[in-house]
């Protein structure tokens, strides 16, 4: 009898709880958690966190001091020069590509700038996409003794690539279209993935053209090895930040924008003074030293451009210091990645898509 | 009101039942207040978050590569089923690994227990260096090695038939074709025939004293009859690998990738060498007296340890071993690093069209399902070899 009626309290008990809790969840479902904005959490916080890499040449890396460099780790830079007014306040936490999802929802990080791939479904999951900051495409990376010419000789061959990436999904859909059968090898870190083609277990290495490149240079004899001509995808690289605070979003978009219209304004880090000084209203604006393109609402100082291109340069400078001859080499003038035009002159187009919103 | 408070003269908060019941709903609720914590927290997050959740994209193609499936895949197979043929390449490194693992660790464990000196040591060598490395270490190790050995095109090859190189070996392989059925049923019938009359002849052996060999002759009769029927009907036909085309890739008769060859070596030689260590401490607690005994009797070494220290040994070594199975099973996980396409590998490239939570808790659910299989085998086979009471 006793124990029948211990049971009986402990159901009891048990019920409370259950229904303690659950009642606490709804309640505070309901109930809207008070928003700290990330851009007071950063400001608070003295550094911008942003995720990337170290193992790619002009996008990511070390250099010989053990500092990150490279175009992703600048556009991160520009992002702490901006609200911060220090270029050098960032930390680097490094992942790899298939923890970018995971990595960019939790919110954690304030910049997802790792060779992201803009594509629908991540913008609809992970987070928001801020602009194309780089137009690349898929291709394949082969040794030179193969013979091989073309893509679309590639049946039979044993294929490399880094897992979560919208390049092995490519890949995938690029043999299944052609009929091709293939052997595909998937690593998680690029590292291995070199490894693995410079041994020769896979004969082919498929990337993104400029990675592709990238990596090309740092092989002992890069003239071995030959990128196909076949661009198999549309692959638009760009910063992505956490969804769910659209204040730091038009921020970082706007930050973007001030960097490439500093290149189309021929503002650089030598001349910023100087054009801040100057007579040209459109360059004063981007400077701060006169009118306004929504700075106020974003939370910004009215100069905080010139902290940027001080420190990091415009969007020609970052190109060339880490894709362009002082990095990797890869050709801007005439490809997608040039400007589209040099502002304020309108109908001299340069033909490129680099495009930014007006700052008004 | 008395009697609610004092029972039989006791007050309640000194009665022994009260007292039980109420540490058996404290800790009940805690264990409860927890879990609800935490999936009130995960589902509040989620929801938070937009963070995508839900089973509808199981039915959707997949779209991912894959590049080792023992029961064949196509980009445009459902996720369910690309899941599915990423257990399975679990599986196959798992159960392929614990039996030779097993098989290792005996072999080590025993020649730690030797005489001899040499082998002793080699054995002390090979579990220390093995069981004190992380494994992600080694097995990064094991597939440099694997990476340096020549490519597919300029590997070694024995008989035209096999082939090593740093994609791995490739072996000819029995394919089956009409009559292998038939053929399959007349060997299982052999084989229970062999097993029959072995018993016989055991029991034979035991009542009798006259040696009738069991073992030579229930192996004689399965073997003989399956060949037999082997060589009448024709059941298989040998499929021997051979390169094909402008990149030599090998095509036909079985494959160990180099990925799946460096992960079974990693693995099998960390796991071995803990699996050595419980055989050893397994032989070592069965009581000297046993081997005084079997010796005095004039039972050799290896004798005593067939019949008398093994089988007892097995009580202990059993439970632990259990344990270094589903370690074996877990770390297996760690293909994705050496690129063989294991149930982490492949949900992760998942989650890039599928969601991730809900792709988490299939592997979790998996790896469980696995590990819960193991304890289940390993605990009835402990229960038939236990002590029974007389």
């Amino acid at each position: 009898m006793r124990w029948k009626l211990g049971l009986i309290l402990m159901m009891a008990a048990i019920f409370v709880v259950a229904v303690a809790a659950c009642g606490e969840d709804a309640e505070e479902m309901v109930e809207e958690e008070p928003m700290v904005s990330r851009l007071a959490t950063v400001q608070e916080r003295g550094h911008v966190i942003c995720a990337s890499r170290n193992d790619v040449p002009g996008y990511g890396s070390l250099d010989a001091n053990g500092r990150n460099v490279g175009f992703d780790i600048d556009l991160c830079r520009a992002v702490a020069a901006a609200v911060l007014g220090d270029a050098e306040a960032i930390e680097i936490v490094l992942i790899t590509a298939a923890e970018r999802g995971p990595t960019i929802q939790s919110g954690d990080v304030d910049l997802l700038v790792r060779t992201v791939t803009w594509t629908t479904s991540r913008d609809a999951g992970w987070g928001n996409y801020i602009h194309t900051t780089f137009y690349d495409g898929q291709g394949f990376m082969v040794s030179k003794d193969l013979g091989v010419s073309s893509a679309y000789e590639l049946a039979g061959a044993s294929v490399c690539v880094t897992s979560g990436t919208t390049t092995e999904l490519n890949m995938a859909d690029f043999f299944r279209q052609n009929n091709l059968e293939y052997n595909p090898i998937v690593f998680e870190d690029t590292d291995v993935v070199l490894d693995a083609y410079q041994e020769g277990q896979c004969d082919v290495f498929t990337n993104d053209r400029s990675q592709l490149a990238a990596l090309r240079s740092a092989l002992p004899n890069p003239g071995d090895h030959v990128i196909l001509p076949e661009t198999i995808s549309e692959e638009p690289l760009g910063p992505v930040v956490p969804h769910g605070d659209e204040q730091w979003f038009d921020l970082v978009k706007t930050v973007i924008a001030g960097i490439i219209y500093a290149e189309a304004y021929g503002v650089n880090s030598g001349n910023v003074a100087a054009m801040a000084a100057g007579d040209n209203v459109k360059v004063k604006r981007l400077l701060g030293t006169e009118g306004s393109f929504g700075q106020e609402t974003l939370g910004l100082r009215e100069t905080f451009m010139q902290d940027v291109i001080n420190s990091v340069g415009n969007y020609g400078e970052i190109y060339n210091r880490n894709l362009g001859p002082e990095g990797i080499d890869l050709p801007r003038e005439g490809g997608r990645n040039a400007l589209w035009a040099n502002a304020p002159c309108t109908d001299c187009p340069k033909g490129g898509q680099i495009y930014a919103p007006p700052l008004r | 009101m008395n009697r609610l408070l004092y029972v039989q003269g006791v007050p309640f908060w000194r009665n022994v039942v009260v007292l039980r019941w109420a540490v058996q709903i404290v800790s009940a609720v805690l264990v409860i207040a927890v879990i609800a914590g935490f999936f009130g927290n995960v589902s509040r997050e989620i929801a938070a978050r937009d963070i995508p959740f839900g089973y509808g994209f199981l039915d959707r193609e997949a779209q991912i590569p894959i590049g080792e499936s023992i029961i064949g895949y196509h980009p445009s197979d459902s996720f369910a089923y690309g899941l599915l043929v990423a257990a399975l390449n679990t599986v196959k490194a798992s159960v392929l690994g614990v039996i030779l693992a097993t098989l290792l660790g005996i072999v080590v464990g025993v020649s730690r227990l030797s005489p001899n000196w040499l082998l002793n040591r080699i054995a002390l060598v090979y579990i220390e260096v093995f069981r004190n490395i992380p494994l992600l270490v080694q097995l990064l190790f094991w597939f440099l090695i694997v990476l340096s050995l020549p490519t597919v095109r300029e590997g070694y090859v024995a008989f035209d038939a096999f082939y090593l190189s740093n994609s791995g070996v490739n072996l000819p392989w029995p394919v089956p074709q009409d009559g292998f059925w038939p053929w399959a049923l007349i060997t299982v019938i052999g084989i229970v025939v062999a097993v029959v009359v072995a018993r016989r002849l055991n029991s034979r052996e035991t009542e009798t004293g006259k040696p009738s060999y069991p073992i030579l002759t229930g192996l004689a009769i399965a073997i003989g009859v399956g060949v037999i029927a082997l060589l009448i009907l024709g059941p298989m036909t040998i499929d021997v690998p051979s390169p094909e085309g402008r990149f030599g890739r090998l095509q036909g008769g079985a494959e160990l990738s180099g990925s799946f060859t460096a992960l079974l070596v990693g693995l099998v030689m960390y796991t071995s060498s803990f699996i050595a260590e419980i055989v050893r401490a397994g032989i070592q607690s069965v009581s000297k007296g046993q081997t005084e005994a079997a010796r005095s009797v004039g039972m050799s070494g290896i004798l005593t340890l067939r019949h008398v220290t093994f089988p007892q040994s097995l009580r202990v070594i059993i439970p632990p071993t259990i344990s270094q199975y589903l370690n074996l099973t877990k770390n297996s996980s760690l293909a994705a690093a050496i690129g063989y396409p294991d149930l982490v590998s492949v949900a992760s490239t998942m989650t890039q069209t599928a969601p991730a939570i809900s792709l988490i808790l299939v592997v979790m659910l998996t790896y469980l399902a696995m590990s819960l299989t193991y304890s289940l085998i390993g605990n009835l086979y402990n229960r038939a070899i236990r002590f029974k009471g007389t």
